[in-house]
């Protein structure tokens, strides 16, 4: 019994929501910057927010179901000085309020930080209302303005203390799911540098957010195929590490990417369009292909948009045998 | 809160040299909106020369009343306003939408004086709310936010959760003015979107209403008084001018197809004349009118 409910307690620890780590850190960073304020479209207990709610109830602003008003007063307070935390889940950011947060809060570049929760394929069942898919697409999008998923609940802490020391606005995701850790808690994120957890020569995997977990599986499946992938994560999608993709593709000259979103002008366009100024090389993007996605279960969802390691597993190959095919192409020319 | 005749007719000039300078840049730019620039400017001129405590040498100083221009597309009006009242050199409205130079709709990097950029309608009240929220959190009593909103903009649905949120953060540090010219890009308000009944509408979401007419300067002075002074005592105001949109010049008053037009040269020119007859000055027309053979054309663009 005691055994079970320890091996219980570790699972936990490893497969902790990052949404807890979202409310954690949003204390943890209240109590170090008191000129930060918290405003919140009725959705606290689901973002996990409630921590900041309890510990600074004077800093925290409910604004009602009013996500435009939400951006709209988020742009004041930072224009008056005050480190602004705008909250709602990601399809109301990038959605119900893209023309606010563009203009009153990015083209002044803000000090706004922003934070999307319910991204992706694992949020809830609520289906393809909130699920939200186009983020990434529609906030890299934006001048001024830098993008992260993180992949981990350390990570994402990290991100969230470096989003404070970071002038101007900020959007990063906080994903309702939990993966085991990769990163301890000194880890520090960097805008713009991404991080090689696995090195190989065969095929690059590039991951942002919790997909990256995946595709370290992925890459485990390949080498009992005698394949060695290098793994690179991408917490920081605008900037882009483009050095260390440049890198690895020049090594491997094939490359999969993996986000838990769109792939139409998500991560892996991104990194298609970095890659295509500097190394072209063939790049599959695994993630959800013109598609809402609907409710269901969170591991259905993963397998109906082909998000699985085995598919990272299917299109590495692909991307090895487009290799191939290229080089072919390139002794006839 | 009477005007003395002096403050009276100095008001009155700087509402002739707002409309003055906006025609000059809104012509030697070829793009800009003349109808709402002029609606406005009785209220710029009584708001920047009379009502709001502000200092030209310290743009960002702590204590200002802040004003933010919802109707961002009346920036000629408000970059005037700033351009006389020393906020920015005059000569800078002859870089109004050019590279580096004035925004076309109000941007916070163009000029100092101007507290936030737009452009997309229905926003600005919102931001204004989060300003008076952050004075709040700052104990600064003495400072007002004015937020200057287009008619037609209340139809953007932003606007009312704004509204709403005010009365229920008892912001009486926010005084909105409705700049109501009941005329928009198109056509009449009425036909687009009717608005009314107005004044019911914002005190149904919690707000006092000051109804004036807008181009009266004692009016306009009288009921910014009250809602600085009089009024808060927890619910936020809103003045509704009544205004003619492009007041000042007889073919664009009261008409939209002057919403968004350029006047050519020799158009500017005679506008320019007939505004100086209008205010019983010393007639002069379009000062750039030598040169404007060699700018780019896109007159009357809408």
């Amino acid at each position: 019994m005691a055994e079970s409910s320890q091996a219980s307690a570790k699972k936990n620890a490893q497969t902790r929501e990052m949404r807890d780590a979202f409310g954690d850190t949003l204390v943890e960073l209240g109590n170090l910057y008191e000129d930060m304020v918290f405003l919140d479209a009725d959705l606290h207990t689901s973002t996990k927010a409630t921590t900041f709610k309890k510990a600074f109830p004077d800093r925290f602003y409910q604004v009602g179901i009013a996500e435009q008003n939400l951006f709209g007063l988020a742009a004041g307070f930072a224009t008056e000085g005050f480190i602004a935390i705008p909250s709602t889940f990601a399809a109301f950011a990038s959605r119900r309020a893209l023309d606010q947060l563009a203009i009153s809060i990015c083209f002044p570049a803000l000090n706004v930080k922003i934070p999307g929760s319910y991204v992706g394929v694992p949020t809830s069942r609520a289906g393809a209302s909130h699920n939200c898919i186009e983020d990434i697409a529609v906030m890299r999008a934006l001048p001024n303005l830098k993008v992260a998923d993180p992949g981990t609940g350390a990570e994402l802490a990290a991100v969230m203390r470096r989003s404070l020391e970071t002038p101007g606005p900020v959007y990063y995701r906080v994903t309702r799911y939990g993966v085991p850790e990769l990163f301890d808690d000194g880890y520090e994120f960097e805008w713009g540098k991404g991080v090689t957890l696995r090195t190989g020569s065969d095929v690059t995997l590039v991951g942002t957010g919790v997909m990256t977990h995946r595709c370290l599986s992925a890459a485990e499946a390949l080498a009992t195929q005698g394949v060695q992938a290098e793994v690179l994560h991408m917490p920081s999608i605008k900037p882009m590490d483009s050095e260390l993709l440049r890198r690895s593709a020049q090594k491997t000259r094939c490359v999969v990417t993996a986000e838990n979103a769109t792939i139409n002008g998500g991560f892996g366009a991104a990194v298609a369009e970095t890659l295509s100024e500097s190394c072209p090389v063939p790049v599959y993007r695994i993630g959800v292909r013109d598609q809402f996605v609907e409710s269901g279960g969170v591991e259905d969802l993963f397998e109906a948009h082909q998000m699985q390691p085995r598919h990272i597993v299917q299109a590495a190959k692909h991307v090895m045998e487009m290799r191939e095919e290229m080089s072919s192409w390139l002794v006839h020319t | 809160m009477k005007l003395t005749e002096d403050m009276c007719r100095e008001l009155r000039d700087r509402a002739f040299e707002i409309r003055v300078l906006s025609l000059e840049m809104i012509t030697y730019s070829t793009w800009g909106h003349i109808g709402g620039s002029f609606s406005m400017a009785e209220l710029l001129a009584v708001l920047y020369f009379h009502a709001m405590d502000i200092d030209p040498n310290q743009p960002k100083w702590e204590n200002r009343d802040r004003l933010i221009l919802s109707k961002a597309h009346g920036s000629p009006g408000l970059y005037a306003a700033l351009a006389s009242r020393g906020f920015i050199d005059r000569d800078r409205i002859y870089d109004y939408c050019e590279p580096g130079g004035l925004e076309g709709h109000t941007h916070t990097e163009s000029a100092p004086g101007i507290e936030a950029s737009g452009g997309p309608l229905g926003m600005g009240l919102s931001v204004s709310l989060g300003m008076a929220l952050a004075l709040r959190r700052k104990e600064n009593p003495r400072s007002r936010v004015f937020c200057i909103m287009g008619d037609g903009e209340l139809n953007e649905g932003n606007n009312w959760e704004a509204a709403m949120a005010a009365s229920h953060y008892r912001a009486d540090n926010l005084i909105g003015i409705v700049d109501y010219n009941k005329v928009v890009a198109k056509s009449f308000l009425w036909e687009a979107m009717s608005v009314e009944p107005l004044a019911d509408k914002w005190r149904a979401f919690g707000w006092k209403v000051i109804e004036v007419d807008g181009h009266d300067l004692q009016e306009i002075a009288t009921a910014v008084h009250r809602a600085r002074w009089i009024e808060p005592n927890g619910t936020p105001t809103v003045i509704i001018a009544h205004t003619v949109k492009g007041k000042g010049v007889e073919q664009a008053e009261f008409n939209y197809k002057w919403h968004t037009h350029a006047p050519d040269p020799a158009t500017a020119d005679a506008m320019l004349r007939e505004l100086c007859r209008n205010y019983d000055k010393p007639e002069r027309g379009y000062s750039r009118l030598a040169e404007s053979s060699t700018k780019e054309s896109f007159y009357g663009g809408e």
